[in-house]
């Protein structure tokens, strides 16, 4: 038991200590494919470093809601990787404090804060960027729900951990039309929520074209630092539950041995290493999208994940 | 119970089906001509490794020679001939005309998909082979969302692949459920296949030569009038 | 032997044809080719008679009754239609410079058409009816002005668009097949004795598809809209083989695959047919009374016929199925002298709208007489042979208790009947306009309309011997007995 609540810890400890490199490897293979010299991969520990030294100004016309902000939207992925599989194979102490619905629900409820946030200080700029984030969200909310289900559908589960080893003991029910459409859907939804191209531009400096970066215009210092470790961190929970419990369930520590635990540390990061290029090959393929076909993008994740569920189910109905 | 081997190979197959799926999704999405053109030779890539899959389950040496013929004809020769018999402005068509929108014929072409499933799930009970049980629903779906992009499609090349992605989604199903047909009528078909290529190919060259346009909707010379009893 | 010399002369004609010394005899070739082709079918129409099945290729190429009768319509359209495209393509073509090219092609549709239904295996069956779709696209579109390509774009989109779904209706055939143990190469007559066998419900799915994607060739209603399209834009001896026998071979395909659904205990599928039947016949009949151009209004005609056919099918007894052989039989014989006397007026008058077309009696007594003839003989006067066969459909129907679709069906003949001789009323009399030019007929086109009026006016009156063993025959075939 001790250990379990041990092992959480470093699981949190993980996803708070690599998401910073995470977005540092991407952006650095991103500048790489397009022949820039671009900052080290520890840049974004840099300007977290940096941040937390600054002095914080807040507007005198805002509300608590801005100033708590900051703080939700860093708690809400820690929270949602207590609960999914990150380094280990078996469920840990939290895991059952709540399912994949609770974890969209939290990750759903930072966002809902930060749109707040933006429309509290006044400045054109985060109303602008908070209603288009609303916009991708409440489009991006029905594929979530029905990825969910059709994953839970198949694995009779709502437990990401559960769902996970279902994946890893049959391998029949991997290997499915179904798998396969869920796996574009939940790509194209990571793409959505994490302000990736082609729905946004993570490293536009344009306040008109922003979707997800304007809401955080206002935020300075902590605020701002928190704001961006918080965004980073769900950027990563989303890729752990992509690869863990969907694309490749496998390699995770099997076992309470410490030493297995540590070992897959490695080995998940190199998962997402591969999963970087992969993101990195889409984003620079792919053009920003105009701002109303983004509903054709997710309409398009809507019809996969909707076809994925008709087909687990008729194949569940099958066999 | 099946081996081991076996097993692995109808998961890829099962994956496969789901890629070809996908793709034809795909056909309806874009707004492209060669985006159009992409998908659909992707597709018929993932065909002719769904028949591979399959003849090697099966040691079917015809599955095989059909995989052979489908890269060779559907991947390599209609691209090329189309490419050759059809002016550029054709092909780099960015913006298709369509009836419908693109997420309403997105959802029209899901629907399409459930219908196959619903049409199918009574009749894939006579058998047991879990290769049927996946190939020929979305087989079916294939036939069924390459038709809607052929009646919603106002573009010939759009069209053209329209009939090309039925055919690919016949013979998706085609492998799994009649894996031995005679090497014969299977390569008569291919035949066919491509032969069909080629006269739509000509078909639009003579039009765009003479008409100026292979926008559908330009041609309603021929329709019935009412008709005034003098 | 002589199966597969009858099979394979549209194809040396055709090859003879590509080859450039002899382009310049091109039409002489393709009617020597078919001429023998016709000949030979008749041979072998006498061996079936005497033996019951001739033997091509054992498995691949086998002919029973219902075989060697269509292939006896598809032989004597194709020869005559050749015959007339002499004087008509040589003196009404714009492309004169390409007729080489054309002729070629004609030869490889009727080559396509030919083997239909020399083929024993139901996959060919399907090879063949795509490769005839093919060859009549590009006839279609042959004088390559907007129109006529308009006309082709539309039916190629349409009835190759049924391609894909009725292979896989073959497929599931084929699957539905092994399944009852049946060996690795279907035929025709493999399929009758395992039809009990089979599960009925994929039986039903694979008609349903071929249908699907065979009805859209025959013309059938609600996918009937390219038919009028090509069937006047096309140059006129074409249209005489797609309408008189071009429809007629996927119906042949569908009439084969609906009698080994038949022979399924389980697969109750006739009364559909009947109504599908009626459909498109009602379809037909209230079109015709819209026309204006009289190619379009044979065209609708074929629709009509077609609905004829599958109806008499439906009925599922000896009655229905010997009507619907003879229909099968006398619309082939029939529509292809509506065309030839279409394309006749057309030569005389070079117009194809009906109101332009006056006192063609005065004009062209030849033409005129030809007219009256084939559109009385067309919607079923007395004493022609569609009278004939029409009237022992209804009867077939009345017997077997069909009473509500026979009453229908007879409405709609009359209907029918009454929408032709409307338009034909206003074309034949009354004074011309005095401005209209007369152009001589050339001396093939009034060859064709002889020859091809003959069975017309005969069949009627007199059926000889072995015409009609070979109908019955046919007749029994098409039961599955």
């Amino acid at each position: 038991m001790v250990r379990t609540i041990l092992y959480n810890l470093v699981q949190l400890l993980f996803v708070l200590g690599f998401a910073p490199l995470y977005s540092g490897v991407l952006s650095r293979f991103k500048e790489i494919v397009q022949s820039k010299r671009g900052p080290s991969i520890l840049q974004p520990y840099r300007d977290l470093w940096k941040l937390f030294h600054k002095d914080e100004v807040v507007s005198s016309e805002t509300t608590w809601i801005f100033r708590f902000t900051p703080f939700l939207v860093f708690i809400v992925p820690l929270f949602v990787a207590s609960l999914i599989p990150v380094l280990t194979d078996y469920p840990l102490a939290f895991a059952f404090m709540g399912d994949m619905l609770a974890g969209g629900f939290f990750l759903g409820l930072g966002g809902f804060f930060a749109a707040l946030a933006a429309v509290d200080t006044g400045n054109p700029y985060g109303p602008m960027g908070a209603s288009r984030t609303r916009m991708v969200g409440f489009l991006a909310e029905p594929v979530f729900m029905i990825v969910f289900f059709t994953v839970s559908f198949v694995a009779q589960s709502t437990i990401p951990y559960i769902v996970q080893q279902k994946w890893v003991a049959s391998p029949a029910a991997f290997f499915s039309p179904a798998h396969i459409l869920l796996l574009i859907a939940f790509l194209m939804l990571i793409l959505a929520e994490g302000g990736r191209i082609p729905v946004d531009n993570p490293t536009g400096h344009f306040e008109l074209a922003m979707i997800d970066e304007s809401k955080g215009l206002e935020f300075s210092g902590r605020g701002a630092a928190l704001m961006k470790w918080g965004g980073q961190m769900k950027f990563l929970v989303l890729t752990c539950i992509f690869l863990n419990v969907l694309l490749a369930p496998w390699g995770l520590a099997t076992d309470v041995q410490p030493g297995h635990v540590l070992l897959a540390i490695p080995l998940i990061l190199l998962k997402i290493l591969l999963f970087t290029i992969v993101l990195v090959i889409i984003e620079s393929s792919l053009a920003k999208l105009r701002l109303f076909r983004i509903s054709e993008f997710l309409g398009a994740a809507f019809i996969i994940s909707v076809a994925a569920m008709i087909a687990s189910i008729f194949s569940a109905s099958a066999a | 119970m099946a081996s081991a081997q076996t097993q692995l190979i109808e998961g890829l197959n099962a994956l496969d089906a789901g890629l070809i799926l996908l793709t034809a999704f795909g056909m309806v999405a874009t707004r492209q001509v060669q985006g159009v053109m992409r998908f659909f030779i992707v597709q018929s890539i993932f065909l002719a490794i769904s028949a591979f899959l399959i003849g090697f389950n099966r040691g079917s040496i015809h599955l095989i020679a059909l995989g052979v013929i489908t890269i060779g004809a559907k991947a390599i020769a209609i691209p090329l001939v189309l490419k050759r018999t059809l002016p550029n402005d054709l092909y780099e068509r960015r913006e298709i005309n369509q009836v419908i929108n693109i997420p309403s014929s997105l959802l029209l072409a899901l629907l399409l998909a459930i219908a196959a499933e619903f049409l199918v799930g009574p009749l894939v009970s006579v058998s047991t082979d879990p290769v049927v049980h996946v190939n020929l629903p979305i087989g079916l779906a294939g036939i069924l969302i390459g038709a809607y992009s052929l009646v919603a499609r106002r573009e010939a090349i759009p069209q053209l692949v329209g009939i090309l992605a039925m055919e690919n989604g016949a013979f998706f199903a085609g492998v799994a459920i009649a894996s031995d047909l005679p090497l014969i009528a299977e390569f008569a078909i291919a035949i066919d296949v491509i032969l069909i290529a080629v006269v739509i190919g000509v078909l639009t060259r003579d039009i765009t030569r003479t008409v100026g346009t292979t926008e559908a909707a330009t041609m309603s010379e021929l329709k019935e009038e009412p008709y005034e009893w003098r | 032997m002589a199966l597969m010399v009858t099979v394979s002369l549209p194809l040396l004609a055709a090859l003879l044809c590509w080859i450039k010394p002899f382009r310049a005899f091109a039409w002489v070739l393709t009617v020597v080719c078919l001429t023998l082709s016709f000949a030979l079918a008749i041979f072998t129409a006498s061996r079936v008679l005497a033996d019951g099945i001739v033997i091509g290729i054992a498995r691949w190429f086998e002919a029973d009754g219902l075989s060697v009768l269509v292939i006896l319509l598809v032989s004597f359209v194709c020869g005559l239609a050749a015959i007339f495209a002499g004087g008509y393509m040589h003196h009404g073509s714009q492309q004169t410079t390409r007729l080489w090219w054309f002729y070629c092609n004609y030869n490889l549709l009727a080559f396509a058409l030919i083997i239909v239904p020399a083929f024993a295996s139901p996959n060919l069956v399907w090879v063949g009816v795509e490769l005839i779709t093919l060859f009549a696209i590009l006839l279609v579109g042959f004088e390559n002005t907007p129109t006529a390509l308009e006309a082709a774009w539309k039916y190629a989109i349409l009835t190759l668009m049924g391609a894909p779904i009725s292979l896989l209706g073959f497929f599931v055939l084929y699957w539905a097949y092994h399944i009852s143990g049946g060996g690795t190469v279907e035929t025709w007559r493999g399929l009758y004795a395992a039809a009990s066998t089979m599960p009925p419900n994929l039986l039903k799915f694979s008609f349903l598809l071929v249908f699907v994607g065979f009805g859209a060739k025959v013309g059938l209603a609600p996918m009937h809209t390219w038919l009028p399209d090509a069937h006047s834009q096309a140059p006129t001896p074409i249209c005489a083989v797609l309408s008189g026998i071009k429809t007629s071979v996927p119906l042949y395909a569908i009439l084969r695959l609906l009698s080994v659904i038949l022979a399924s205990p389980e697969a109750r599928i006739g009364n559909w047919m009947v109504v599908i039947g009626l459909f498109s016949v009602g379809i037909a009949a209230f079109l015709l009374f819209q026309v204006r151009d009289y190619k379009r209004m044979f065209a609708y005609s074929t629709v009509e016929h077609m609905g004829i056919i599958l109806t008499a099918a439906g009925f599922a007894t000896r009655g229905g199925e010997s009507g619907a052989v003879a229909q099968l039989m006398n619309h082939s014989i029939t529509k292809s002298l509506c065309f030839y006397t279409a394309g006749a007026v057309l030569v005389v008058l070079g117009t194809r709208q009906i109101r332009e077309v006056r006192g063609l009696f005065r004009l062209s007594p030849f033409a005129g007489g030809a007219l009256l003839l084939c559109s009385l003989a067309i919607a079923g006067a007395p004493p022609f042979p569609i009278f004939l066969s029409e009237f022992s459909i209804l009867s077939a129907g009345l017997r077997s208790g069909h009473n509500a679709a026979v009453i229908v069906l007879a409405i709609l003949i009359v209907l029918a009947f009454i929408a032709i001789f409307l338009q034909i009323n206003r074309m034949l009399f009354g004074n011309p306009e005095p401005a209209s030019t007369r152009v001589p007929l050339p001396a093939s086109v009034k060859t064709a309309i002889l020859i091809a009026a003959a069975p017309v006016v005969v069949l009627g009156v007199y059926i000889p011997g072995p015409v009609h063993s070979l109908m019955t025959l046919a007749a029994q075939q098409l039961g599955g007995h």
